[in-house]
């Protein structure tokens, strides 16, 4: 049954707000484009126009949220004088902030993917959102030393990062603490031990060091390499 | 300040934590006798300073409850030797802090905006750790303000930091564990009521105003609408913590000035109030720029019941340790005298007990006291080390409310001491009821 004061239709993102409201009342996706079209006072193929499936308004619901909270904690006054750990820290305290007022439904597209241990399909959108961002984050805590620049390893850095998202995404869905007081705890303690890895270490100097032994030539020819 | 970059965070890292410490007190008693076969004459003081590090590196990393612990540890300093509790004096002070972000976090979670939007100026790098949160400055329409943030978790993580506590809180105080267990809940009762941000503004408002009669002692303005569960601001207190103050040699009137409003603060809350002001730590107090004591933390409030004041002070003060049938019946009301004791074991705690409250009621005798006498406290010392000696005090004994108690009149006459301060000890005398004295 058709609403009887339904305003035109006309952008996506009054689209993506309804099938929120569908989604949510009702639990389920509606049966059919055509029927939810139909909902909308537009036809199939109107919808199409702005999204090919259902599957594409929660994918880009995902992109949307993150997207926004990476305007949102680039526009901080702080933001420039923020190590890069400590931008990432607050990304990712902007993201649950931001996915909190949307709580329902970012539950229900994650827990439609029964494999809880790969990154959900609906975050396929989000993932190269993210690492586009996370590469900016890092690439300004190599220039500014902050992070070691390992040959093959840097690039490394930012898949470290999305699985690290992937992770707190899913720590999120599942948090029933006061506040999600856990998944702040979550952020704070992975992201830190990420960025721990991603500094100079011990390792970077055994390495170093392993490497000058391996070119020293008196050391190969005692060792009778 | 380094920034701490990680905080174990699970029951098993934290425990691990622990075992590691474990380890090391083990291997250093193994390094300690082993020595100690070549060189007998070696003390036990060096072994003590071996430990005492080991178990501190290990609470400062655990941060929160543990801390905690570590700083009611070195509160006792009659129980623990002299190395612990230099060691432990430390984590009044310091506490590695938190991220920047985190703390914008909190922020918006509790009043929807940011920190720097909330007021003119907010400085992200905290100036100090305050054991189960960390203190950043700020300033909103020209006054300068404190802002508490509480460490997320904390009142989670509270009960099972304490179950790990416990064994070693057992090692190094020689209780039986399942009777310190009634101790370890009353702990952890104040412990999680210092998480509750909003019940510490309120007390702290209750408090100032209650004790706004006493001279030379002034509080922070508390601003409830600037806090929440996990902030607190108040207003900046100018001054200096008491090692500063003692290093720029102040004068034996000058000290006796602040000894005397130490004095008078808690004495006015036991016996006014009936509830007290219960972790006299010195990061807790400031010496102002005027030369008056400021009280900065009001974050843990013990509540002295009725049935605990009456019979103890009444044995302190009234006189009533000449009549040993009614000392006796107060030891019972205490638990100090428990209903199952043999005769010979009544006429021995009996002895005990009143030993130790002669010597602790020892500044209430005279009118007044002077606490830098070492005499006093060596006193007190040997009296702990010679219980910790006796199998009649393996297991603990009293009623649960000494701990604080205790805690919270040793810790001033310690702080008495490190001023070397002579007070007056006759202001705000106990109201105990007259008829008692009739027994």
């Amino acid at each position: 049954m058709a609403k009887a004061t339904v305003k035109p239709i006309i952008t996506s993102q009054e689209i993506e707000e309804e099938y929120i409201d569908y989604v949510l009342t009702n639990n389920e996706p509606p049966k059919s484009v055509y029927d939810f079209a139909k909902k909308l006072n537009m036809t199939e193929a109107e919808f199409y126009t702005f999204y090919s499936s259902f599957v594409a308004i929660e994918k880009s619901f995902w992109t949307g949220v993150t997207n926004k909270v990476i305007e949102k904690v680039k526009e901080q006054q702080i933001w420039p004088s923020y190590s890069a750990r400590e931008k990432m820290l607050s990304f990712f305290y902007g993201y649950v902030e931001l996915l909190n007022t949307r709580r329902s439904f970012a539950i229900y597209t994650l827990k439609k993917h029964a494999k809880r241990l790969s990154s959900p399909e609906v975050l396929s959108g989000v993932k190269p959102v993210f690492e586009n961002f996370a590469e900016e984050v890092i690439n300004d805590g190599l220039d500014s030393g902050e992070l070691a620049n390992r040959k093959f390893f840097s690039k490394r850095y930012k898949d470290a990062l999305w699985l690290q998202f992937t992770f707190l995404v899913n720590f999120w869905a599942d948090d029933d603490s006061t506040a999600f007081e856990k998944t702040d705890e979550a952020i704070e303690k992975g992201v830190n031990v990420a960025f721990d890895l991603f500094q100079h270490s011990p390792i970077d100097n055994l390495f170093e060091y392993g490497k000058f032994l391996a070119r020293n030539g008196k050391f190969r020819e005692k060792m009778g390499i | 300040m380094k920034i701490q970059e990680s905080m174990p965070a699970t029951k098993v890292e934290r425990s691990a934590k622990f075992v590691k410490t474990g380890f090391q007190i083990g291997g250093n008693y193994i390094k300690h006798y082993s020595k100690k076969l070549f060189n007998p004459d070696l003390t036990r003081e060096e072994l003590n300073e071996d430990n005492a590090s080991d178990i501190y590196n290990s609470l400062s990393q655990l941060k929160g409850s543990a801390l905690k612990v570590a700083q009611m540890l070195s509160m006792d300093k009659n129980a623990l030797p002299k190395a612990y509790v230099n060691k432990f004096s430390q984590s009044q002070y310091n506490a590695p802090p938190l991220s920047g972000p985190l703390i914008t976090r909190t922020f918006t979670k509790s009043f929807g905006k940011r920190p720097e939007e909330l007021f003119d100026t907010f400085n992200p790098v905290s100036t100090n750790a305050a054991s189960i949160g960390q203190v950043h400055e700020a300033s909103l329409n020209g006054k300068k303000l404190a802002v508490k943030v509480q460490y997320p978790g904390v009142a989670d993580s509270i009960s099972s930091d304490l179950k790990l506590v416990k064994p070693f809180a057992f090692r190094l105080l020689g209780m039986n564990e399942k009777e310190l267990n009634i101790y370890i809940r009353e702990v952890e009762e104040r412990l999680l009521e210092e998480t509750d941000y909003e019940l510490e503004v309120r007390r702290s408002i209750e408090f100032s105003k209650a004790c706004a009669q006493l001279k030379n002692t002034v509080f922070p303005t508390y601003y409830p609408e600037l806090s929440s569960g996990k902030i607190i601001t108040m207003d900046w207190m100018e001054g200096m913590h008491l090692k500063e103050f003692l290093a720029t040699n102040p004068s034996q009137a000058l000290r006796n000035k602040i000894g005397q409003a130490l004095w008078d603060f808690y004495h006015f809350q036991q016996h006014q109030l009936k509830a007290v002001h219960a972790d006299p730590h010195p990061g807790n107090f400031l010496i102002t720029p005027d030369k008056k004591l400021a009280v900065i933390d009001f974050g843990c409030i013990k509540e002295i019941p009725e049935d605990f004041y009456e019979p103890f002070f009444a044995l302190v003060w009234e006189g009533l340790m000449n009549h040993k049938s009614a000392t006796i019946d107060a030891f019972r009301k205490l638990g100090m005298i428990q209903p199952n004791d043999t005769a010979r074991q009544v006429e021995f705690y009996y002895k005990s007990y009143k030993e130790m409250i002669s010597l602790f009621s020892m500044p209430y005798a005279s009118n007044t006291f002077d606490f830098s006498q070492p005499q006093f406290f060596e006193d007190i010392y040997d009296w702990g080390e010679k219980i910790t000696k006796m199998p009649e005090f393996r297991q603990p004994r009293g009623v649960k409310h000494f701990i604080y108690i205790n805690r919270t009149n040793f810790g001033l006459y310690t702080i008495l001491n490190e001023l070397n301060a002579t007070v007056n000890t006759q202001t705000y005398k106990p109201a105990v009821k007259k008829q008692r004295m009739k027994v």
